[in-house]
């Protein structure tokens, strides 16, 4: 039997850590819904992402601030370069979604190795050291990480889920991702969408990979490992729906990183292809709860049926 | 002669590989990354039931292939239920979860690798024979693949790959073909394993990585896909290619991201402007009308 204590602090160190994986699993998200990309060339945005702080702290020396921007500079530079000279120029020619996937996945690699060879194969972080000053809030140690990435990981969400109901741009962007002829066809502009989804995809690998990059070592091959928990949350998530991935995201590095209750650590990163596997093979279409019955639904359940519709002949 | 030999076994290893590959990812239209782990479930296998079962060599390579076989089959089954897009996705996963798998079980040598795996043939018959067996079995898949490819079996391939709602809409089960094809290519992949265990004689996770997956895609991108050279002349042009590296003389921290380079930056450049390759498929369907003329008489 287990320490209650020791169950808290590792839901809470869980639901900390979990913060970048949501964020990635929400930036890889938001482009399949709307692109209809599996966009697997995040990895190389999140590659560029850390080693540009890495530069900033490590060879400039220059506060984790000015990285942060520079970071955001680039991540955005690599979005939109992505989309204009790689995506457009893909769908232009009209080929398959599995021709832009080998695309994606490739530019992946070739961040990958170019990384390993300007900066080598071994781990690095951003700061010199991972040691977060820890606080005893009750029994359960909260380190100084903790609660900046919980909150700006929160604050980052709302932001988007606001933009998303708010904005014109967040409204054509769902009218796109539902059917993007028929946006065409009332003056929305598909182009400058998948550059603004894109951009804020960009956004939101930049803010995951500075947490993850201030808490774990990387290595150039780092990001792909990182995608795939981000698939496995965004098809679990149910694909197309942004918040159902963030929250798979949450209960998925939750049950990781909880497993070393019950598990040897070593096999800890094996879990993710557990997921993986379960998440395509019994959820393709996402968990769905059942749904629950509104006021609206139990009303138009108790109405009697309309009349059906005359024959086409009769019609006639 | 020695090092001439190794160089044309990994070189037919590779013309297997990239062969087979193509047979997946040309002919049948089905992407996914994973063959170089089905490459290892090969060599794993064939290694592992020489020499701790001391099963005969030729038979555990067989049981290498037919592992390789019912691996892939699993991998596709849940997957293309589903959509094509996924049997990429799971591949993604299956390979780096098996590697991670072979990395902590004891059996298979951990991530330190398996070792004093049997020779086959070099005893008894000297290094020529297994180079004579490797290009035997090149020249044998090289021919497969290519009847299979202009057989019946090989049209109804390309009118599923092509337009598969069409396929189904005939009366033919696509999914089935979709595994069978998997099922054969990745069996071959494993029959390399196998021919790639007893001959180096010591096989680690790390050789089956995602390097792999770029180095055979490339292959096959680069040599031309849906053809029957395209994969050798693919497996050749890039295969020599890191010799003529090697003999730079560069640290391996440096020669690896170098070659990773190279095959992606390759297959990026090709797929912008030669996404044919260097050897050109022609169209399947371009003989279709003289053979219904053919038909009519």
């Amino acid at each position: 039997m287990q320490d209650i204590t020791i169950i808290l602090q590792i839901l809470w160190t869980s639901i900390a850590t979990s913060t970048y994986d949501v964020l990635f699993a929400v930036a890889f998200a938001l482009v399949l819904k709307v692109t209809r990309l599996f966009n697997f060339a995040q990895a190389a945005i999140m590659t560029i992402a850390f080693y540009t702080a890495f530069v900033v702290v490590q060879w400039l020396e220059w506060p984790a601030c000015v990285a942060f921007i520079a970071m955001l500079a680039t991540t955005l530079a690599a979005s939109y370069a992505l989309e204009r000279i790689g995506f457009e120029a893909l769908r232009a020619r009209g080929v398959s979604v599995m021709f832009v996937f080998v695309f994606t996945f490739m530019v992946s690699e070739f961040v990958a190795y170019l990384a390993a060879l300007v900066f080598g194969t071994w781990p690095q972080t951003i700061f010199p050291t991972m040691f977060w000053p820890a606080t005893l809030v009750g029994d359960i140690a909260v380190s100084g990480w903790d609660l900046p990435a919980i909150g700006s990981t929160a604050a980052a969400l709302a932001a988007y889920f606001g933009f998303m109901r708010f904005t014109r741009t967040g409204q054509f962007m769902t009218g796109v991702a539902d059917n993007p002829d028929l946006a065409a066809l009332y003056g929305i502009d598909k182009r400058k969408i998948f550059l603004v989804t894109m951009l804020i995809s960009g956004a939101f690998v930049c803010l995951g990979m500075f947490l993850y990059g201030t808490r774990a070592q990387v290595l150039p091959e780092t990001g792909l490992s990182l995608m795939l928990f981000a698939v496995a949350a965004t098809i679990m998530g149910g694909i197309g729906n942004v918040g159902g991935a963030a929250i798979a995201a949450l209960i998925l590095a939750v049950i990781q990183n909880a497993s070393i209750l019950v598990i040897p650590s070593e096999w800890q990163g094996f879990l993710l292809y557990v997921f993986l596997f379960f998440a395509i093979v019994f959820f393709p279409n996402g968990l769905r709860l059942p749904r629950r019955r509104s006021r609206f639904s139990t009303a138009t359940r108790d109405m009697p049926a309309p009349p059906a519709a005359p024959p086409a002949e009769s019609q006639a | 002669m020695e090092y001439l030999y190794g160089i044309v076994i990994i070189v037919g290893l590779y013309v297997i590989l990239a062969t087979s590959f193509n047979l997946i990812i040309g002919y049948g239209g089905l992407v996914s990354i994973a063959h170089p782990v089905f490459f290892a479930l090969g060599a794993y296998t064939s290694a592992i039931l020489s020499r701790d079962f001391h099963v005969p060599v030729l038979l555990a390579m067989l049981a290498g292939f037919f592992v390789a076989l019912v691996a892939s089959i699993a991998l596709a089954l849940p997957s293309l239920r589903v959509s094509g897009d996924y049997l990429l996705i799971a591949s993604i996963g299956f390979q780096l979860g098996v590697l991670e798998l072979i990395k902590n079980v004891r059996f298979t040598g951990g991530p330190g690798g398996f070792t004093n795996i049997p020779p086959f043939l070099i005893r008894e018959f000297g290094r020529e024979s297994y180079v004579l067996l490797v290009l035997a079995v090149v020249a044998a898949v090289i021919v497969l693949v290519w009847w299979i490819a202009r057989s019946d079996y090989g049209r109804a391939m390309s009118a599923m790959r092509d337009d598969e709602l069409a396929f189904a809409s005939v009366g033919r089960d696509a999914m089935w073909m979709k595994i069978a094809i998997f099922g054969l290519g990745s069996g071959l992949a494993g029959l390399a394993g196998g021919l790639y265990a007893h001959y180096f004689r010591f096989i680690t996770p790390e050789q089956f990585e995602i390097l792999q997956s770029s180095a055979i895609l490339t292959m096959v991108v680069v040599g031309g896909m849906r053809t029957t050279w395209g994969p050798v002349v693919g497996a050749l042009l890039l295969q020599a290619l890191p010799q003529a590296i090697s003999f730079l003389q560069l640290p391996p921290s440096v020669l690896g991201p170098i070659q990773g380079l190279l095959f992606t930056g390759l297959v990026l450049v090709f797929m912008f402007f030669r996404p044919q390759g260097l050897v050109s498929a022609k169209n399947v369907w371009r003989a279709a009308p003289a053979a219904k003329a053919r038909g009519a008489r």
